[in-house]
């Protein structure tokens, strides 16, 4: 994993390097082309960075487009890949981050910049004594370390780019969580309705027939309280809907008066075989690649000091705080000090110990990943077993024993409180069933984040 | 009803099928008298006896009698108790333990003074054992497993062998785990004929045992731990409209005998007649003993023979007057739907439960309606008569008496042809006026209930 440390760089390689900074240029996307690139390739969509009105309107064009329902007035969310489509080029803290590639950049290209020579002008007054110093200066300092800095923002340029599509996929990945809770809930408050009607008409049989001295008060009072429980149920399930509706539209951006589909997309009739998830997942997982570029940078800045052992570039992991309860830091420092005293035999060794920390993190990304993707893989694996028992054992069970239930209830053998009792357990169980479905297509989403965000299903319903 | 001739058939399938298990060893089985099966669960016609004394058969509603063998003076019969799979009406089979192919056993009769061996093989799989209930025997024949002999073994074979001492009706019934044996159909009727044919000489002889089983909606086996809730309720393990009805010719003097091997009494009713109770468990009753009814309680364990004449030309019903014994399997904790208007919640219900279909809110009454079932599961009260449904299930069946019959003609003579004008018929003239009760004189005092309270109550306590 560790790679030899290239040969030292001699002095002439400042100059180089000032010359390659030098070319550092605004580019017209603000870096924002190769976000794209990433997105596209790993989830089959692109974000668009609403930079200017135009872009904007464009992209409300696009959301309204991908709402419209020619069947109906009502704006309609069709599917979870509309869903994911609409936050990337809707979802307001994502256009933020997009901004910050932009202040990346401009660090970048300032980096690269000498600096302009200045003036200054001092005047002081010190009780009737006048003050005037004038000077002209020319940043020494930048000019020496111009073009250390600026492969250090090069990098971190490059850094925060990964991490922007890092978002994106995962904005990506949480949409399409919450668009399957937010159908979810739904589809759940639809039957939680049916099991309430089913109380309902319970509690309105039962207080006709005790008003009509067919049955007991305490009997016609067990039905209300049956009433009165699945109001209660069903109030919860309105709530939840309504939260997971929300949660939804915050991610897209919007506010929640759009539809849902009535289902969840029906379950994939089987699981496709992929036996290289953890190769995939290698292969395609931005913060795998993060550390990969961190390493190559220390590497860098390895050869740098080896190089010039005096100018002291000590980036990324030397800044890293990692005072607990404070975000990560990144950043660098350079400073050019006069070798009197020390030879810069320490700081050779120190950044020989940061590279390698770089490359045990790299190595633990790479585990981490490896593992994330086995679990997801297994847990989705889980998921789906469960889901399709739901679908092809217990539901046709339980419709077994409605239909059976009806045939009792046909001779005489058993009353309607208890066929609609069982239509409140089967209401429970297909409500079961639901979660079940949706907790496949989260642990789906969730295995597409592990593996790099690439779809694992084909094209997402 | 088949023909003798069917019935001899039978008797040579069943002479084919009869120990045919490697239960009985083979030099025994060449010792033992065949053990004849009976697959039909129709009424099979008497059996008149070919050899030993003289008798006049009894018929076995639903049932038939055994064949037997003489063997030096001494009457041979074979038992086999098994599992066998009973009708219990059309469109329902039950699984059930009896004997010879059915339950209840074939019904044995002998002769007052018959000296009677009977092999009993098991092929069921628990020990057994047969008590002949109500006979004079040896103490060790008295079939009580355990206190008068070894239960009998699965798989092997046993022989009873008494004189039939005492004229009358009795049963046999298993004495070894009977809960459950009898539960799950182990019986049979047994016949003791008096020496003198002419003695209480009658036309026709009917016998029957009543029985009950607690099978399931869409099961086939009875619930053999159920102590008093059943849910069949049947004469020889047959609910109404799978009971025969009983063929008599007109003036016919017609005794039915009755054994009780359910749990409850049950009071049995005939219309159109008076009978007397001519016989009970412990013989025949003195004529001036005896009194007319039109309804005889049987208690539990006992038998009774009913007698009349038939005098009446007729469908006359003959059923057990509790009412919830003569219906078939219903739910025993429905609320009662009279007069509850379902309208209003109906389309809430039928989003739920599609097939559902209001019911009862006139009262109970099913004969009309045809709706699917479960499986295996009669309906409540299905008999349907030449003017619509009878509405009854379980006990019950009817007495045909009709004036054309050959002496020992028991085919169903189809519905009674009632003559012109003797049957009811809708009135469709003015309403007569109803009587009325004359109105109350209010100068009496009303009543005053008075619940016990406290007070007074602690007039003593300081
Ligand atoms: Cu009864």
């Amino acid at each position: 994993m560790i790679p030899h440390v290239s040969r030292p760089l001699r002095a002439a390689a400042v100059a180089a390097c000032a010359l390659l900074a030098g070319c550092a240029q605004l580019s017209p996307d603000g870096g924002f082309g190769q976000v794209e690139q990433a997105s596209s390739t790993r989830l089959g969509q692109a974000p668009a960075w609403n930079r200017t009105p135009q872009q904007t309107q464009a992209s409300s064009e696009h959301v309204r487009q991908l709402l419209h329902d020619p069947a109906n007035s009502t704006p309609r969310l069709a599917s979870a890949d509309d869903a994911v489509q609409i936050a990337l080029i809707n979802n307001p803290d994502l256009q933020a981050d997009f901004a910050g590639l932009g202040v990346a950049e401009a660090d970048l290209v300032q980096a690269g910049r000498l600096p302009n020579p200045g003036f200054s002008f001092k005047r002081s007054h010190a009780g009737d004594d006048l003050k005037i110093e004038r000077s002209l200066s020319l940043g020494l300092m930048r000019l020496l370390t111009l073009p250390a800095a600026s492969r250090i923002e090069q990098r971190r340029f490059e850094q925060v780019r990964l991490s922007l599509a890092s978002r994106v996929l995962s904005v990506a990945a949480q949409t399409r969580q919450a668009y399957y809770q937010a159908v979810a809930a739904q589809q759940g408050l639809q039957y939680q309705k049916q099991v309430a009607d089913a109380a309902e008409a319970a509690h309105a049989l039962a207080a006709q027939m005790a008003r009509l001295g067919n049955i007991s008060q305490l009997d016609s009072a067990r039905e209300q309280f049956f009433y009165g429980q699945a109001q209660t149920s069903l109030q919860q399930a309105r709530r939840l809907a309504a939260q997971h509706k929300e949660s939804l539209a915050r991610l897209l951006g919007l506010a929640p008066d759009f539809s849902l589909p009535a289902q969840l997309p029906a379950l994939p009739r089987q699981l496709e075989a992929v036996d290289d998830i953890e190769q995939q997942a290698l292969q395609q997982r931005l913060d795998v690649e993060a550390a990969r570029t961190e390493l190559e940078g220390l590497q860098t800045s390895l050869g740098l000091t080896r190089a010039t052992r005096l100018v002291n570039v000590l980036d990324l992991g030397a800044l890293r705080t990692t005072e607990s309860g404070k975000p990560v830091e990144n950043g660098y420092e350079i400073s050019l000090e006069i070798p009197l005293f020390d030879w810069g035999e320490a700081r050779v060794a120190k950044a020989e110990a940061i590279y390698l920390q770089g490359a045990h993190k790299l190595a633990a990304a790479v585990l981490d990943a490896r593992a994330q993707a086995r679990l997801a893989w297994r847990e989705r694996q889980d998921a789906y077993t469960l889901a399709r028992r739901y679908q092809d054992e217990w539901l046709p069970l339980r419709q077994r024993i409605a239909d059976e239930n009806v045939l009792r209830y046909n001779g005489m053998l058993v009353s309607v409180f208890i066929l609609l009792a069982d239509a409140r357990e089967q209401a429970a169980t297909v409500n079961a069933a639901i979660e079940a479905q949706r907790d496949f297509w989260i642990a789906d989403a969730s295995l597409q984040l592990a593996l790099g965000g690439r779809p694992t299903q084909g094209k997402q319903p | 009803m088949s023909t003798p001739d069917k019935q001899r058939r039978s008797f040579l399938q069943g002479a084919a099928l009869a120990v045919t298990a490697g239960a009985v060893s083979r030099a025994g089985a060449a010792a033992l008298p065949e053990a004849p099966l009976q697959a039909s669960p129709a009424t099979q016609p008497p059996l008149h006896p070919a050899n030993g004394r003289p008798y006049q058969p009894v018929v076995t509603l639903n049932g038939w009698s055994l064949p037997w063998r003489m063997n030096n003076g001494v009457k041979e019969f074979h038992l086999v108790a098994e599992p066998v799979v009973r009708e219990i009406a059309p469109g329902m089979k039950a699984r059930l333990w009896g004997y010879n192919g059915q339950s209840p056993g074939p019904t044995i009769e002998v002769v007052e003074g018959d000296r009677v061996r009977i092999f009993v093989t098991n092929k069921l799989p628990e020990a057994t054992s047969v008590h002949w209930h109500g006979q004079r025997l040896p103490n060790g024949m008295d079939g009580v497993s355990g206190l008068t002999q070894p239960a009998i073994p699965p798989g092997k074979t046993y022989v009873y062998e008494f004189t039939a001492r005492r004229a009358g009706t009795f049963m046999y019934h298993p004495h070894a785990d009977e809960m459950v044996q009898m539960a799950m159909g182990m019986m049979g009727f047994w016949v003791t004929h008096p020496k003198d044919p002419g003695f209480m000489r009658v036309d026709r002889d009917f016998v029957f045992l009543m029985n009950a089983y607690d099978i399931a909606p869409g099961a086939s086996v009875p619930k053999v731990s159920t102590m008093l809730d059943f849910n069949l309720w049947t004469w020889n393990s047959r609910a109404f409209p799978g009971i025969d009805p009983l063929v008599v010719r007109q003036n016919d003097r017609v005794r039915i005998r009755v054994g009780n091997l359910t749990m409850t009494n049950h009071p049995l009713h005939l219309h159109g007649h008076e009978f007397s109770v001519t016989g009970t468990d412990g013989g025949w009753v003195p004529p001036a003993a005896r009194w007319p009814e039109v309804t005889t309680d049987i208690a539990v364990g006992q038998m009774r023979a009913i007698e009349f004449d038939a005098t009446e030309e007729g469908d006359w019903a003959l059923h057990c007057h509790k009412a919830h014994h003569t219906m078939n399997a219903m739910g025993h904790d429905l609320p009662t739907m009279i007069g509850v208007d379902q309208s209003k919640v109906l389309d809430k219900i039928t989003r739920l439960i599609p097939d559902y279909m209001a019911m009862g809110d006139k009262g109970g009454s099913m004969g009309e309606m045809e709706m699917p079932l479960p499986e295996n599961t009669l309906p409540m009260m299905t008999g349907r008569g030449p003017y619509g449904p009878i509405e009854m299930g379980g006990m019950f069946s009817t007495v045909k008496v009709r004036k054309q019959l050959a002496r020992d003609d028991y085919r169903d003579p189809g519905w009674y042809r009632a003559p012109a004008g003797t049957v009811a018929r809708p009135w469709n003239g003015p309403a007569p006026s109803a009587a009325r009760a004359p109105d109350r004189d209010d100068g009496k005092p009303t009543l005053e209930v008075v619940k016990p309270g406290m007070q007074g109550g602690h007039q003593g306590h300081h």
